[in-house]
């Protein structure tokens, strides 16, 4: 079980955010993921804002992303607005990206 | 005195001087970064008119949204040209405002409206691709400090429309109707993606924008990278273009002599019927059919409140 979610957090690694080339995991979207006995994967996750122009992209990519690893079955995705994203909850590596573009990341 | 000039200029920036003010340049760099980001700040704005034909046409609320996002970023980085050269002594209200339309220097694929929201996705990827392209190419090699510099964020945002094109057009494939609508977007649309990068080098005789290293890279070398992202993305997605990777000289090759004729009327690429880009030049020069409604379009809040402002 906790070695299928680990491949999870390593595929979503692929997926960019589209407004960045960062991943989700780097920008902090993805809160959770639990992986059930029959393999349907569910993530928890958040977006920058409540107005992302992207969401429904995201999900799509997010889905395709897992969908095409072995043993996945399908996937949920669960969306939560608290507590609201920050940049704090992006991961070192991703405050790194930014700030070799010259954007703060706090 | 002038060609030493040039030429001390020319060899501090090949060993990689930055020119940060108006005091670093000689006549012709000014000349030469006045006319390329005129280029670049018309394409960002004049893109937007176009994008407002079919917006409204969204599949989707979020497709709409993000197309308005997208319109945005155009703004902004249109707003970064314009600032720069407001930077360098120009009348950027009179730039704006007071131009006559066909005297604006956007790409002549600009000056045409949309059919379908499928085209905007080939707007997105093909001339955002050719604008990706020739920013990337201007940020990594310009050895103008100011624009490096604005250009990071611009990079990536244009990588966003551009794959918001490409989303667009691999959803609209799977549904065979939209499938025909990407045919035929890409019919027109393609080669005029060939055409942001202008004249063939061979045809060009001076290097101006290279020596001051304005750019990095030459246009067939630009149309090349296009094509390399471009030509593949269309196999991804099993629509045909006419090009393809010749393995013998590891190059892209089109299929159909370029450049060739252009029916406006019918919007219709004349495969056959090879062209000289004098003719090219000239078309572009004439402009296409949408260019005087597109930068009215631009124009008319600013004359329509000129007697509230000057009333304030």
């Amino acid at each position: 079980m906790t070695v299928e979610t680990g491949r999870c957090w390593v595929a979503l690694q692929d997926v960019m955010d589209p407004e960045f080339p960062i991943s989700v995991v780097d920008m902090g979207l993805i809160r959770g993921i639990d992986v059930d006995a029959d393999g349907v994967v569910k993530v928890t996750m958040t977006y920058t804002s409540v107005a992302c122009a992207c969401m429904q992209w995201l999900e799509a990519d997010i889905r395709k992303c897992l969908q095409e690893l072995d043993g996945v079955g399908s996937v949920a995705i669960d969306v939560v607005w608290d507590p609201p994203w920050s940049v704090d909850q992006m991961t070192d590596r991703g405050k790194e990206i930014f700030r070799s573009w010259g954007v703060a990341p706090a | 005195m002038a060609v030493d000039a040039r030429e001390r200029l020319v060899e501090k920036i090949q060993r990689g001087f930055v020119v940060e003010t108006i005091d670093d340049m000689t006549e012709e760099y000014l000349h030469a970064l006045i006319q390329t980001l005129t280029i670049t700040g018309d394409t960002e704005l004049l893109s937007v008119p176009a994008l407002l034909t079919v917006y409204k046409q969204a599949p989707t609320l979020n497709r709409k949204i993000t197309a308005l996002a997208i319109m945005q970023d155009e703004l902004g980085h249109a707003h970064i040209a314009y600032i720069l050269l407001q930077q360098l002594g120009v009348d950027v209200e009179e730039l704006l405002y007071h131009r006559a339309a066909h005297r604006w220097k956007n790409p002549y694929a600009f000056d045409f409206g949309l059919d379908n929201f499928v085209e905007l996705g080939a707007f997105n990827a093909l001339y955002d691709r050719a604008g990706y392209t020739l920013l990337s190419d201007v940020g990594k090699n310009t050895s103008y400090g100011p624009w490096r510099r604005a250009l990071v964020k611009v990079d990536k945002e244009e990588l966003f429309h551009l794959r918001n094109g490409e989303s667009i057009l691999r959803e609209a494939v799977r549904d065979p109707e939209r499938r025909k609508e990407v045919e035929n977007a890409f019919r027109w649309m393609f080669i005029m993606g060939l055409e942001f990068f202008g004249v063939s080098d061979q045809l060009k005789s001076r290097t101006t924008q290279l020596d001051l290293k304005l750019k990095g890279k030459t246009n067939d070398q630009l149309r090349q990278e296009w094509l390399s992202k471009v030509v593949p993305f269309c196999e991804s997605i099993g629509i045909q273009v006419p090009a393809h990777f010749d393995e013998a000289s590891q190059q892209y090759v089109l299929d159909f002599p370029f450049p060739c004729k252009f029916d406006v009327e019918r919007r219709e690429w004349r495969l056959n019927e090879p062209d000289t880009w004098d003719n090219v030049i000239r078309r572009f020069k004439a402009r296409g059919p949408e260019n005087e409604a597109f930068v009215a379009r631009i124009q008319k809040g600013y004359h329509e409140y000129e007697r509230l402002r000057r009333s304030s």
